[in-house]
């Protein structure tokens, strides 16, 4: 029996159908680089809110910056920058109130001016005002308690009083949530227009938004710091890191961020690509315990004496991981760039040896680590179990998701070790130690009450030096007494066309207000 | 529509209930048991142990599971499908926002997975005993031996970067923008504004996540279909036409076709529920802004009411296509009509 339908046919209608869609691909698809002026990221990051006092998020800070302005801001080296405040310095001899100058050229995106009263609104009103039911308090509202009130001395110049010192206020004002929102538009449009039609005064103005897909920015032809040189860029919320490679790979998009270190190698061998991984301010530590087999301070040194992490950032970073000591990255203030905490197997096997094991008589421990949310984090922590075998540790390894962490982090139940990457784009020392080391603090999961005393004072020490100095005894007490296990800073990869100059910033921000197209 | 049909459907909804409400529950509860705490998830900087109990209180997570899946379901029948943890947003407008291009890429792939299906199990039917059955048959193996996201991922690399001729980030170019919402539904927006070429556009990106649905459904529809010929075809009627001298292809299409569909659409309805389960991780890797891409958002956060909400709104969709599959092959079918 024979039907029409040969095989003939069928070849015929595919071959006229694939003509077809050829014939038909817009032109716009087939294009291969970004029209001119116009920048297409690929990042993995959306934000949950356009209220950027909202959430605490580092990973969506970069967007932010875009639309909103914080009262100070940092220099590629992460130095301190003014920003909307051109000056500022404590007025009273016990370090209560903070003057600020602002600037006095500033317009938010709706053409109204920024004054200090915006300022007094974003840090002071806001974070008080009542909030609905089954609502909840913006981040600020924790971040700034010991505000006690700020006090507008005239459209240029504010003065904020502290309830008591808060040394990192100054840091925090270049750090999450600290943005300075119109207070006369949010009061117009209420707490969802602000989200749905965001106003700030910013490099670039939010033009559209589809929530998990894309942002349209436009450059802010009245920004005080000059134009920025991209006209339009279109982020593109890519999560799927496979997809933001095949995106940059394909020149869908000028730029990747966050692609996964082999394939930034594998990228930065594509001729009309440019590959960057760089070790950034944020750490990638062990949050370790006294549970079980860590209950003996000699096996958590030892622990930490047995990693190697120069070859984990060879074999998993490209070496561009740079390993720690302490708990702070280099180059920051309260790194002691004086002090190593060396790898040695020898000394790892000692120490275990004095409490009776060793490769054949391993101690048993447990070891969590999240897959997937950190750069290579679970193959990082494969490298870590191999190494702790050979001097006697025996690793059970356990995927853990970030939720369960926090959870367990909480409970006080985490493992004896859990991967973990803590961010900390301002660089202060108090926001490495003052939050990983400090007993009575919620990120901490190692307490231990003899570090109380030399961490709590620093939270409120205003003397700068003997502040940074006390974080660098701090750092390297914890390390010592093996409190923790710092391992390297963690690595930031953005590869992008080579038409694109752009700047690093050792933060990790990625800010495309400061970069341009060659010509 | 019939009155059997209305009455099949009133059935339909009136089953759908006690099912709703046994899934909601069974969430809800799974939820809870787990050991991951969405407030510990968004606790800021600053905040003390006492902060975090009472951000516990404010949204109900200190009582008992049967009191808050109580809460929850009265507040669900008002239509209040709570407040994101996350987002900090009504729960309603999130699902309101991004169901309707999960519609569009669910409808748009089960178009193309039914298309493929009944071309390919024609081809099937018609190569049958000959080298091209073979390699369909394998072919079809090969298709459903590959997860959809995996056939994302191909497909990227094949028409994306190998092939650059399809686009697999987003809805639409970058330069252009979207057209004012009437409906929120882009394709039909689009159309009736007038942005013709956002819907190109739109279409034209929906392309590679639909193929990706797509291929898990075609090739079952293939098997299933091809199948139900070669039954069709050994029955009177398909003799009896052949003795009266009708064509070969005109027998296929006009007879045995109509009776050999009514399996196939019976399969078509349990893939169309299995399709949208596919939509969670394809929009995730297409930048695709539905309910799929809502919901990893939602589990990487633990955002309890986000998951609760979309749980149920995926499970009212399965339902939904079930019922109208039910209504088609009620009208595909005498038999059931006069029953």
């Amino acid at each position: 029996m024979t039907t029409n339908f040969d095989r003939r046919t069928i070849l015929r209608l595919g071959a006229g159908a694939g003509a077809l869609a050829t014939l038909g691909v817009p032109a716009s698809v087939l294009a291969q680089a970004a029209a001119k002026g116009q920048l297409t990221i690929a990042f993995p990051a959306d934000v949950p809110t356009w209220d950027p006092n909202a959430r605490s998020l580092a990973a969506v800070q970069s967007l932010y910056k875009c639309v909103f302005d914080q009262p100070l801001t940092q220099n590629p080296d992460i130095s301190v920058r003014p920003a909307l405040v051109t000056k500022w310095g404590y007025v009273d001899d016990k370090s209560l109130s903070l003057g600020l100058d602002f600037r006095n050229d500033v317009v938010f995106h709706d053409g109204s001016p920024m004054t200090a009263a915006d300022f007094r609104y974003s840090f002071f009103e806001r974070p008080r005002a009542p909030v609905p039911e089954g609502g909840r308090r913006l981040d600020t509202s924790f971040i700034w308690q010991k505000i006690k009130e700020i006090e507008v001395v005239s459209p240029t110049r504010a003065i904020v009083h502290f309830s008591e010192p808060m040394p990192s206020a100054v840091a925090w004002m270049y750090f999450l949530t600290s943005y300075v929102v119109p207070k006369a538009y949010v009061e117009r449009v209420g707490l969802d227009g602000f989200q749905k039609n965001p106003v700030g005064s910013g490099p670039y103005r939010l033009v559209e938004y589809q929530q998990g897909a894309r942002a349209v920015l436009e450059a802010n032809d009245k920004y005080w710091d000059g134009k920025p040189a991209i006209g339009r860029i279109t982020v593109e919320l890519v999560r799927d890191p496979t997809a933001r490679v095949a995106a940059i790979e394909s020149r869908r998009v000028d730029c990747a961020i966050d692609v996964p270190v082999r394939e930034a190698q594998r990228l930065a061998t594509v001729p009309g690509l440019v590959s960057n991984i760089d070790a950034i301010a944020d750490i990638t530590l062990l949050q370790i315990t006294k549970n079980g087999g860590f209950a003996d301070d000699r096996v958590r040194l030892a622990a930490h004496h047995a990693i190697n992490k120069e070859a984990i950032s060879r074999a998993l970073f490209g070496g561009a991981a740079k390993p720690i000591s302490v708990p702070a990255a280099h180059g920051t203030a309260g790194y002691p760039e004086d002090f190593v905490f060396p790898f040695s197997e020898e000394k790892a096997v000692a120490l275990l040896k004095e409490l009776g094991h060793g490769p054949q008589n391993p101690i048993k421990i447990k070891f969590a680590s999240p897959n997937g949310a950190f750069p290579n984090d679970f193959d990082a922590a494969r490298a870590i179990v191999q190494m702790w075998k050979k001097v006697g540790i025996d690793a059970e390894l356990e995927t853990i998701e970030l939720s369960t962490y926090q959870e367990r982090l909480r409970a006080g139940t985490l493992p004896e070790a859990t991967y973990f990457s803590w961010g900390n784009s301002a660089g202060d020392p108090e926001l490495y130690g003052g939050y990983l080391l400090n007993p009575k603090s919620i990120f901490s999961a190692f307490k231990t009450e003899d570090l109380a005393p030399k961490i709590q004072p620093l939270l409120v020490e205003m003397d700068e030096k003997k502040r940074i100095q006390g974080y660098k005894d701090a750092h390297r007490y914890a390390a010592e007494k093996g409190y923790t296990i710092p391992l390297y800073q963690t690595v930031k990869t953005v590869v992008h066309v080579n038409t694109l100059n752009t700047t690093k910033f050792v933060n990790g921000l990625v800010l495309p207000q400061g970069w341009s197209f060659k010509a | 529509m019939s009155r059997i049909a209305l009455q099949l459907l009133f059935r339909r909804t009136l089953l759908a209930i006690p099912i709703l409400l046994c899934v909601s529950a069974l969430v809800f509860g799974i939820l809870r048991l787990l050991p991951a705490d969405p407030i510990a998830m968004s606790l800021p900087p600053g905040a003390t142990a006492a902060d975090f109990e009472k951000l516990r209180q404010s949204f109900g997570l200190d009582r008992s599971i049967p009191e808050q899946y109580v809460i929850w379901l009265g507040r669900l029948v008002t239509g209040d499908l709570g407040t994101s943890i996350y987002f900090r947003r009504d729960v309603g407008d999130l699902i309101a926002k991004a169901l309707p291009a999960t519609l569009e890429l669910v409808l748009l792939g089960l178009v193309l997975g039914v298309a493929i299906g009944i071309v390919g199990g024609l081809a099937m039917f018609s190569w049958r005993g000959r080298m091209g059955e073979q390699v369909l048959d394998l072919g079809t193996t090969g298709l459903m031996a590959i997860p959809e996201f995996l056939w994302a991922i191909l497909l990227i690399l094949a028409f994306g970067v190998a092939l650059p001729i399809l686009p697999f980030i987003g809805r639409l170019s970058p330069e252009l923008v979207l057209p004012p919402p009437v409906t929120g539904f882009l394709l039909f927006d689009s159309l009736v504004t007038g942005h013709l070429r956002v819907l190109g556009s739109a279409l034209w990106h929906m392309v590679l996540p639909a193929f990706a649905l797509a291929i898990g459904v075609a090739p079952l529809v293939m098997r299933v279909l091809r199948s139900s010929l070669l039954d069709v075809i050994q029955e009177d009627y398909v003799t009896q036409a052949r003795l009266r001298g009708i064509p070969e292809h005109t027998i296929l299409v006009r007879h045995a076709l109509k009776n050999a569909a009514l399996p196939t659409i019976s399969l078509i309805g349990v893939q169309g529920g299995f399709m949208f389960g596919g939509t969670v991780l394809v929009e995730m890797i297409f930048a695709y802004p539905g309910l799929g891409n809502l919901m990893v958002d939602a589990v990487r956060n633990h955002d309890l009411p986000v998951i609760q909400a979309v749980g149920l709104v995926y499970c009212v969709l399965v339902l939904g296509i079930n019922a109208i599959v039910d209504v088609v092959y009620l009208a595909a079918n005498p038999k059931l009509r006069v029953a």
